[in-house]
């Protein structure tokens, strides 16, 4: 759980606390009788202790420390008991590489892992990176290497770079029956986490992006009168494809903000970059268009590492945009100088639009940041649609409509480094470190908790578990269920996890840029500029080694 | 040389002599055998299980130790003499010199982080390639505007050190006070004046601007205000810089020549012009050499608060080749972008000294 809405939740009275504390004396019940149990009622062991994890510290009790994390590390130790001997990895060492970003990630793994630690005898050491400097870093110590981590926390995008080279271990069956993958959501089922049919990745995240909007604007009567007055199609109510997205936000330019009494304005499209990051934004856009359900590629031809990103369907999006930057107002005035942070944090949460796609952050900040103002007027749903798709096989478009939710960087998980099996016992270390933290109910935590982490798991959803926590039920099924139903979506869109993605986005931002500022003649003239930097990516990287990494990411191999 | 301040007469014998060279061939040959065994290993036509570099360095340290006491031995006390330069003309050679050559090396080859293959040497592909590059000619370009715009900054600069220089009430406050910009980190500029200040919509210069009648204030939308804008806030970061070095030039003017120009009649701006501006004239054009070289590396609040945007429009060498390099790991190509660069402004550099040489001396 991010922690902004945990401490919303604790602002807010968001958090039940009498739920909490019958939570609290039905567990405590439990755990007091649990010796007396009969043997079959120890089925029943494993849901207790989900229970009581999620009393630690306590839903309404303040951040979690590191105290608790390691209090947590201990109790779902039972999986490494049962595979690995006490002091089995005594005089192994181990070096883990992952983010700090905001007190989270590593600093929890510290704690997580330091009754593993003690148990098994092995000792940790900890490379710890802001999430600037962690592409380079890791890109560096490919290039030159130098790599001097055994495990890594890393995103699914980069499992081009890593395990298209074979620097990764594959992962042994027990860690695999220990994580339970089955349980996973299904966009990061294989082949996420998976190349050339080996799997290496234990999951520990889950990432999409949501559409969020402004339910005040629907429910505003007078925008309803004077959009059938217009002539709109279709009743006033929240758009479910980016054709209606689009003439929703030309209608919105010139009215009035009902929250605020500013200028409203339509859908927030990000047109400045933003590290490559920003092209996950028009992706938003394009995937409904692009991606056909017949086909698992939709950002290049798999058999030629062609660029799609000049075809119709892109093009499309990208006219999109162009479309509402020629109709004054419909966007703010500053737009063509917003990234995804400005519209996320400066626009749609101070009042400003009518919606934006983001990951969960937003809709967690919706209700749990001080500078939001959109808090009791925020919605969410899963990406809009499109009510054509092309299909790049035929070359044509058909008239059916589309959903495809972009499952945009995918999540992080922990993978172990190939290096580590020149040692059994390393290599054993350091996957039994890696199940302990992907484990199923350690995760349950750490979805519950601030952790940096989104829930990734269908056990997760079951909304009884936040409920009998101390969590509001209605806040957490509204604010989980858009997340829930991309990661299950059976059509999303799943960037190709090749080396250098980033850079292909790169270089899109600095064309699409130039595209909205008007250098280029049009959207298929952008698109073109685009493609041809990307084939020259493809080129510099090798074409042959891009097909053959990107089928393997498909699963196509 | 002159014989003057040699104490002993050293005899130097043919055995010392020979000694000597061979410290001096010996060192460099080992030198040499490391590298080429260091550079055979890393093109992978021997395997010797080298990691680093570091071998390579030693014998570096090794052949430089032996190419000073060679000096002693070889020249007595006259090559003690060489010692008091010697050592650090190595030093500079091992920190400039040889990352240079290194660096020319990785410029002139393929090298993107992504690609399996590694680095592959292309010689001046990528010299040809930025030289048709619309981004990075486009980043060259704004310099030469974001360049231009020192002067107006100099006359700024110039009118605050004057005000400074004058008898005027809180002196040293204001003296403090206009150094404050300088002070502050550009990163802290860009998030506190373009991100904060001028946000269009809540920022107190739109609220400001709207009062004067604009009504939907846009600081970066256009490409021309944006640019200015980068114009602006990188001045008002800098011209305290200019300031300073123009008020301790102001202040090196005897008082004198003032009053001897008051004394024949001359008039406040004609003493201005004929005493003060000649005499600070190789200050200030002093300062802005060092300004330019300033504005040259521009590239903080660009990449905060434009990344080069609308469209180019304040894109700088430096942020161009920040996302080529490190958005892109496009090392071999951003290196080389780095190297027409530095070319570029050496001659620009020594040209403009060249040109501005004749008032750069002090004027008597």
């Amino acid at each position: 759980m991010k922690h902004r809405i945990y401490e919303h939740f604790l602002r807010t009275g968001k958090i039940n606390r009498r739920a909490m504390l019958k939570g609290a004396a039905a567990t405590a019940g439990l755990a007091a009788g649990g010796a007396l149990l009969p043997r079959g009622a120890r089925a029943d062991a494993h849901s207790n202790l989900r229970a009581e994890i999620l009393q630690i510290p306590g839903v309404g009790s303040g951040s979690p420390t590191d105290a608790d994390w390691q209090r947590v590390g201990e109790m779902c130790l039972g999986s490494t008991r049962e595979t690995v001997e006490e002091g089995e990895f005594e005089g192994v060492e181990l070096t883990f590489m992952g983010l700090n970003n905001q007190n989270t990630h590593n600093f929890l793994f510290r704690g997580f892992l330091k009754s593993w630690e003690d148990y098994t005898g092995a000792r940790i050491n900890w490379i710890d990176l802001a999430q600037a400097d962690y592409n380079a870093r890791l890109q560096q110590s490919i290039a030159t290497g130098t790599v001097d981590f055994d495990i890594i926390e890393m995103g699914a995008p980069f499992e081009g770079d890593v395990l298209g080279r074979g620097m990764a271990s594959e992962m042994p069956q027990w860690v695999a029956d220990i994580i339970d993958m089955d349980d996973y959501v299904d966009y990061l089922k294989a082949p996420v986490g998976t190349w050339d049919g080996k799997t290496y990745r234990v999951s520990i995240d889950g990432d999409c992006h949501t559409f969020a909007y402004r339910k005040d604007y629907y429910d505003n009567p007078e925008f309803a009168e004077a959009w059938a007055a217009s002539g709109g199609e279709g009743p006033w109510e929240p758009p479910t494809t980016w054709e209606q997205v689009n003439a929703h936000s030309k209608f919105l330019a010139g009215k009035t903000d009902p929250l605020t009494g500013l200028p409203a304005h339509g859908f927030l499209d990000p047109l400045k970059g933003w590290g490559g990051f920003g092209f996950y934004f028009l992706e938003d856009r394009a995937t409904p268009y692009a991606k056909h359900p017949d086909d698992p590629a939709w950002l290049f031809d798999p058999e030629t590492m062609k660029p799609r990103v000049n075809n119709p369907a892109f093009v499309q999006a990208i006219q999109d945009v162009m479309d509402l930057i020629a109709v004054e107002g419909a966007y703010p005035v500053d737009q063509i100088n917003a990234d995804p942070g400005t519209t996320a944090f400066q626009q749609y949460l101070a009042g400003t639009g009518m919606g934006l796609t983001w990951w969960g952050d937003v809709g967690a900040a919706a209700r749990t940041s001080d500078t939001s103002v959109v808090g009791d007027v925020a919605a969410f749903s899963t990406n809009p649609a499109a009510q054509r798709v092309y299909n790049s096989q035929t070359g044509a478009w058909e008239d059916t409509r589309n959903e495809s939710p972009n499952l945009a960087y995918i999540g992080w998980g922990v993978y172990v480094m190939a290096k580590t099996e020149e040692d059994p016992v390393k290599n054993k270390a350091a996957w039994s470190a890696a199940a302990h933290l992907g484990g199923k109910d350690l995760s349950l935590w750490a979805s519950a908790y601030p952790s940096g982490f989104q829930p990734y798991r269908n056990s997760h959803f079951q909304y009884e578990e936040w409920e009998a926590a101390g969590y509001d039920r209605d806040y957490i099924e509204d604010f989980l269920g858009a997340n829930l139903d991309s990661y299950n979506h059976p059509n999303g869109a799943i960037e190709p996890r090749i080396p250098g993605i980033f850079q292909y986005y790169s270089v899109a931002e600095d064309e699409l840029a130039k595209g909205y500022a008007g250098q280029y003649a049009s959207a298929q003239e952008t698109a073109d500029a685009i493609a041809a930097a990307w084939e020259g990516i493809t080129d510099q990287i090798g074409r042959d080694s891009q097909i053959a990494l990107y089928k393997a990411s498909l699963g196509m191999m | 040389m002159s014989e003057l301040h040699i104490v002993t007469e050293d005899q130097i014998t043919p055995e010392r002599t020979r000694r000597g060279k061979l410290m001096i061939r010996g060192g460099l040959a080992l030198l040499i055998a490391t590298a080429l065994a260091q550079w055979a290993d890393q093109a992978g036509l021997v395997d010797l299980g080298r990691t680093s570099w570091r071998p390579t360095l030693y014998a570096f340290c090794l052949f430089a130790t032996l190419l000073c006491w060679a000096q002693v031995v070889l020249h007595g006390e006259q090559g003690k003499r060489t010692l008091f330069v010697l050592p650090a003309a190595l030093f500079v050679v091992a920190l400039v010199v040889f990352p240079l050559i290194f660096g020319l090396g990785i410029a002139m080859s393929d090298w993107n982080l992504a690609s399996p293959d590694g680095r592959k040497f292309n010689g001046l592909d990528n010299l040809w390639q930025a030289l048709e590059d619309p981004f990075y000619l486009n980043a060259l370009w704004n310099m030469v505007l974001y360049t231009a715009a020192i002067l107006v900054e100099y006359v700024i600069a110039f009118g605050l050190a004057l005000l400074l220089n004058a008898e005027i009430r809180a002196r040293k406050f204001f003296r403090v006070a206009f150094l404050l910009p300088l002070m502050l980190s550009p990163v802290a500029v860009s998030w506190m004046i373009g991100k904060s200040m001028f946000e269009p919509r809540f920022g107190p210069m739109a609220r400001l601007a709207r009062t004067l009648g604009w009504d939907n204030p846009s600081f970066f939308g256009s490409p021309e205000i944006a640019r200015a804008m980068m114009m602006i806030m990188d001045a008002w970061t800098y011209i305290p810089f200019m300031m300073i070095m123009l008020l301790a030039g102001l202040q090196a003017i005897p008082k004198e020549l003032h009053e001897a120009a008051e004394v024949d009649g001359a008039s406040p701006w004609r003493r201005f012009w004929e005493v003060t501006f000649p005499l600070m004239l190789p200050v200030s054009i002093t300062a802005i050499l060092i300004r330019i070289i300033f504005k040259l590396k521009l590239a903080d609040i660009v990449i905060n608060i434009t990344s080069g945007g609308p469209g180019g429009a304040t894109d700088t060498v430096t942020s161009f080749i920040f996302r080529e390099y490190r958005d892109r790991s496009n090392v071999g190509y951003g290196t080389m972008l780095a190297f027409i660069y530095l070319v570029l402004i050496v001659i620009a550099m020594t040209a403009l000294m060249k040109l501005t040489a004749r008032w750069s001396r002090p004027q008597t």
